[in-house]
């Protein structure tokens, strides 16, 4: 990457940041809800990404770990207990339920293992329904409270945006921390060829359940901080649907790429909202769109950009082989 | 001359069909030993049941004297022993340089210096180090899916060395390969070990290639052992003559 174009990134990644700080200052309550929830998304997307993108394994249970965490949130807090200890425990939970998922990944892959994991969607679901004692069934925990942050409430729904798009950042932060490091390509190497990551002394078996179980885990963050932003939840939200919409927003983004869950979040919660003046179209419209972009790009949105910047260089890389040629060739 | 590897009486059946039947061998310290055959004779189905990819039906695998039969291959990677596939696999979408860090990252330090340590692992300098003895410089940060297949089977040579084994069994490194690519490569396994005392067994089909590149060779027909001895005497022996090299 040339000098230039890292500057030009940075200045996107600052002016895009800057905005989603000041820009909903004006926000109504609604439309600050909608980008809280786009924050939250993100979130569990990500999580999903690392297990799907990164590392190759296919989960449908993404939702059901949102909904853990949503639901350790709401019981913690609903009795007193503060929102970073209700973090804790859904975080454990989430990580140790997710490397337990991991286990049929090691002999089951693709559209098996897909199976194996909606079977526990559909479990956790059941539980979150019937067991009245724990989650109040089908009535729900209504009444949960929002965190006091360093000391300042997010009661207000401006506060608790910036409470979620922080805690956007810090994730965001430790992900690309992840990627970049050797676990994050060895989650590659997983996904692209397991065999030879095996005869490179890559203990596979160890990273793909690593893989589930921090994708799962950020699952569970999400989780607990979908429970205060709605302040309401039921076993409704929790259900397969959302493990396929979270499914949806890693391919229509592009999976495997970084920045791919932010853009897809932003489709799956936003659009909906924009097409809105369609009425009763808007449903029908977002399916054709999201059919229409993975027919022209199974590799999602990203992945139009990376075909193109790769043809780019192709392109430079050609130009200056053919310079290089004529140079030896008109030499003495 | 100590063995590196002793294996002694693999079998291997799959289903009625005896792929190995029945194999044992030592390779010595610093050796190059060649294995050739014709094709379905189970040289490849022998490498896989050394190297834990299959799990033999009878017999024993010792490295240094230890007994390794049934690790898994990963495990013995760290045992210092390395390979190659008859089949290109190296990882397209990682650039050279990160394809070569990847083959030794898990060498160095533990899961967690992996995860809060430098993102290459402490290995760019090893890593550009292996790209200069390979003659790939100025490819260092393509993309490997992009380079020719040739320069991708150089690559895939070098990503087996990263780990600094000890025992490196390859596969069929020049199937493939034209004529200058494959003087570097010889020359360059040839300098690795002699420099690095690395062991080599090379299943190759080129004969040029095995004959001056090994020192010891071994021939194997219909799942056993046909013979052993130096390029020489394997040359000259009419059972090889027979069966693989033909008059």
């Amino acid at each position: 990457m040339s000098a230039t174009a890292k500057y030009w990134r940075i200045a996107l990644g600052v002016a895009v940041i800057a905005a989603l700080i000041i820009a909903p200052m004006n926000f109504n309550r609604y439309g600050l809800y909608i980008l809280s929830q786009w924050a939250v998304m993100t979130i569990a997307a990500m999580g999903l990404n690392l297990t799907l993108g990164y590392a190759g394994q296919v989960s449908l249970a993404q939702g059901a770990f949102v909904g853990i965490g949503a639901y350790a949130a709401a019981i913690m807090t609903t009795q007193g207990m503060p929102l970073i200890a209700a973090l804790g425990v859904a975080v454990v939970m989430c990580f140790a339920i997710g490397w337990i998922l991991g286990y049929p990944a090691l002999r089951v892959q693709h559209h098996y293992l897909a199976f194996v994991t909606l079977a526990f969607s559909t479990l956790a679901f059941l539980v979150f329904r019937n067991e009245d004692w724990l989650t109040k069934g089908i009535y729900g925990i209504s009444n949960i409270p929002r965190p006091n942050v360093l000391g300042f409430a997010t009661n207000r729904p401006l506060p608790f945006y910036y409470f979620c798009l922080g805690s956007l950042g810090i994730v965001s932060l430790a992900m690309w921390w992840l990627i970049r490091s050797p676990w994050g390509r060895a989650f590659v190497a997983l996904r692209e060829n397991p065999v030879r990551a095996l005869s490179l002394g890559i203990d596979t078996r160890r990273y793909t359940l690593m893989a589930f179980a921090i994708g799962s885990a950020l699952g569970g963050v999400a989780g607990t901080l979908y429970a205060p932003l709605t302040q309401y939840i039921d076993p409704v939200p929790f259900n397969l649907s959302l493990s396929l919409d979270l499914l949806m927003m890693v391919i229509v983004g592009g999976s495997g790429f970084f920045f791919g869950p932010f853009l897809g979040a932003m489709i799956a919660v936003l659009l909906p909202e924009w097409l809105r003046f369609t009425e009763g179209y808007y449903l029908m419209l977002y399916a054709v769109a999201v059919m229409l972009l993975l027919i022209y790009s199974p590799t999602g949105i990203l992945g139009i950009l990376d075909r193109y910047l790769s043809e780019r260089r192709t392109k430079a890389a050609s130009a200056l082989r053919a310079v290089a040629k004529s140079r030896l060739e008109t030499a003495p | 001359m100590t063995a590196v590897l002793e294996v002694s009486n693999i079998k291997k059946s799959f289903g009625g069909i005896k792929a190995v039947d029945g194999v044992s061998f030592d390779v010595r310290e610093g050796e190059i030993l060649g294995l050739i055959g014709p094709n379905g004779c189970g040289k490849s189905t022998l490498f896989n049941c050394i190297l834990g990819q299959l799990t033999p039906t009878d017999g024993e695998v010792k490295v240094d004297g230890k007994v390794v039969t049934g690790l898994r291959p990963s495990e013995l990677n760290r045992l210092g022993v390395s390979r190659t596939f008859q089949l290109l696999q190296v990882f397209p979408k990682l650039s050279v340089r990160e394809n070569l860090i990847l083959a030794g990252q898990e060498h160095q330090g533990n899961m967690m210096s992996r995860l809060f340590g430098p993102s290459d692992a402490g290995l760019s300098a090893a890593a550009d180090q292996m790209i200069g003895f390979f003659k790939l410089d100025h490819l260092a940060t393509e993309a490997a899916g992009g380079l020719s297949y040739g320069q991708q089977k150089l690559l895939d040579a070098a990503m087996a060395f990263m780990g600094g084994p000890r025992l490196v069994l390859l596969d069929e490194p020049a199937g493939g390969v034209n004529l200058t690519m494959l003087g570097d490569l010889k020359e360059r396994l040839a300098a690795i070990n002699r420099e690095k005392r690395a062991t080599f067994v090379v299943i190759e089909h080129n004969m040029e290639f095995v004959m001056s590149l090994c020192t010891r060779v071994m021939v194997m027909a219909e799942g056993k052992l046909l013979a052993m001895g130096t390029p020489a005497e394997v040359r000259a022996n009419p059972a090889v003559i027979e069966a693989y090299l033909g008059h």
